[in-house]
């Protein structure tokens, strides 16, 4: 009997699995399996150009259409994954069907967080994760229109800017005092805030939504604040949880999704998860981080696709994103949670900067605003783990490529 | 067009050094590795950010906006999100002259 190796998830992550799997020489049966009836797509576009009409779903699809088929890559597209019986070796499906496996891959990433928040089954109210969400925003983005967006971390604020660039009057209402804080801080905020506000985005800060209101359809989300905000519709985007209920059953531990070790296996035999589901042992920081972006979909799928082939090679990428808001590329490459301080080369107040979030003398993250350059150079930065001068780090003139393996003192 | 255009000084790209030119409306880049030069599509595919505004690490380029990396001999995708090749192109040095074919 020939193995088989099945992928949950048929998303950048499955489908980069289940592709490598056949291009490392695998040769048993591969089977994909996804909830969503798509086969698999990348999820950046959906809030930005795909969100504004602006390129196709065929440009997002990871794989032409007829590779899977090509590749003899099972597909199960549609249904749902609800459990695994790891001592039987079966992922029993939503329509009925068990399927065995040999080795399985837990790709199911994340569904977005929803709060009890009174009227958020109201028509009207929406979020976003997929493609068919990102549609049903679509149909309502007219320019006049008004829109709020609750939450501005990554989503809210590239939706903001989306609808905004639409022609939608748009109103932000976020718990914090600046946009996306809890990951790049309070400086670095108060720049995305600027570009914001510049393009005419009403932004309430240190306020939440106490309901939103309206007979059938949103017609108004009223605040903890006093706000009464009339809208025509209302983006949430209030984070997300990993989908980890498949392995309940299975001894796997979960903590903050699926903890995995640097080669992407669970303490379960046969058993391995990547991408936003997976809480990953990452060697360069020496701890667990688990990352929800595009570039950890890309690559750690396919890392966990050749540990499965039992290649034996940690997964040890330095995580990295980009959002695009209007005309400014924001990046940011490393981990952190705390810093001792940040050093800025370029000017915050121009909006073209890389700040280095400084920890015992380390870079151990940067973020760059219409800086790709810089930041690219950073990750190398981040990778050798040295001491690296402030001064240097501040100076234009400094190459950072030169600061990586240079010893401090 | 079929002939080489002067674009630049050849010593003005310094080794490592990325420069961009409009070769006739094609905004062309040029890449120095090593002392030679090599001549590709300036403009990603994926986005169309500037490639010359990029990293290149020996003859590999990356864009500095969504981080594709492209063969700056092939013009080659490497790794994505562009999917699509930015084409490679002639380059010459005449009388100190970088030249290039579009």
């Amino acid at each position: 009997m020939p193995e088989t190796f099945v992928v949950v998830g048929a998303s950048l992550t499955g489908g980069g699995a289940a592709a490598t799997l056949r291009q490392e020489g695998f040769e048993g049966r591969v089977i994909l399996i996804g909830a969503e009836p798509q086969p698999p797509y990348e999820r950046p576009p959906l809030s930005k150009d795909y969100l504004r009409g602006e390129s196709s779903f065929e440009q997002a699809l990871v794989q032409p259409p007829g590779f899977y088929g090509e590749n003899g890559i099972e597909t199960r597209f549609g249904v749902r994954a609800t459990r695994v019986d790891a001592a039987e070796k079966v992922v029993e499906l939503g329509d009925g069907e068990g399927v065995a496996y040999d080795k399985l891959l837990i790709a199911t990433g994340g569904r977005n967080r929803r709060f009890p928040i009174p009227g958020l089954d109201l028509e009207g109210v929406h979020d976003l994760r997929t493609v068919a969400d990102c549609e049903r925003i679509r149909t309502q983005i007219a320019p006049g229109r008004k829109a709020v967006v609750v939450g501005m971390g990554f989503i809210g604020s590239e939706v903001a800017a989306s609808l905004r660039q639409s022609g939608v009057d748009v109103v932000v209402v976020e718990r914090n005092k600046v946009p996306l804080r809890r990951v790049l801080g309070e400086e670095v905020g108060r720049v995305i805030e600027g570009v914001h506000r510049d393009h005419g985005t009403t932004l309430i800060f240190d306020d939440t939504v106490a309901a939103f209101e309206g007979a059938g359809r949103v017609e108004r989300v009223t605040t903890q604040g006093g706000h009464r905000i009339e809208c025509d519709f209302v983006v949430v985007g209030l984070g997300v949880e990993p989908v980890t209920e498949l392995l309940a059953s299975t001894g796997a531990e979960i903590d903050n999704g699926i903890v995995v070790d640097e080669f992407c296996r669970t303490g379960v035999e046969g058993i391995y998860a990547a991408g936003d589901v997976a809480n990953h042992y990452h060697p360069v920081f020496e701890r667990r981080i688990r990352v929800e972006h595009w570039q950890n979909a890309l690559n750690q799928g396919p890392a966990a696709a050749r540990n499965m082939l039992g290649k034996d090679e940690p997964y040890d990428d330095i995580p990295w994103f980009w959002s695009d808001q209007y005309d400014f590329n924001l990046q940011y490459t490393g981990f952190h949670t705390e810093w001792d301080e940040l050093v800025v080369r370029g000017n915050m107040e121009e909006r073209s900067f890389v700040a280095f979030y400084r920890k015992d003398e380390r870079v151990v993250a940067a973020v760059a605003v219409n800086r790709g350059k810089d930041l690219r150079r950073s990750m190398r930065l981040i990778k050798a783990q040295r001491p690296v001068d402030a001064t240097k780090l501040q100076d234009p003139d400094v190459d950072l490529r030169a600061l990586v393996g240079t010893v401090h003192k | 067009m079929d002939e080489f255009e002067a674009v630049a000084r050849a010593d003005e790209l310094k080794e490592g050094d990325m420069g961009a030119f409009d070769v006739r409306g094609t905004k062309i880049a040029v890449a120095n590795v090593a002392g030679e030069f090599h001549a590709f599509g300036d403009t990603c595919t994926h986005l169309g950010c500037s490639l010359a505004e990029g990293d290149l690490e020996e003859t590999t380029v990356t864009c500095p906006c969504h981080g594709s990396q492209f063969d700056v001999v092939s013009g080659e995708v490497l790794r994505g999100p562009a999917r699509v090749p930015v084409g490679s192109f002639e380059v010459q040095v005449e009388d100190g002259n970088l030249e290039i074919k579009d």
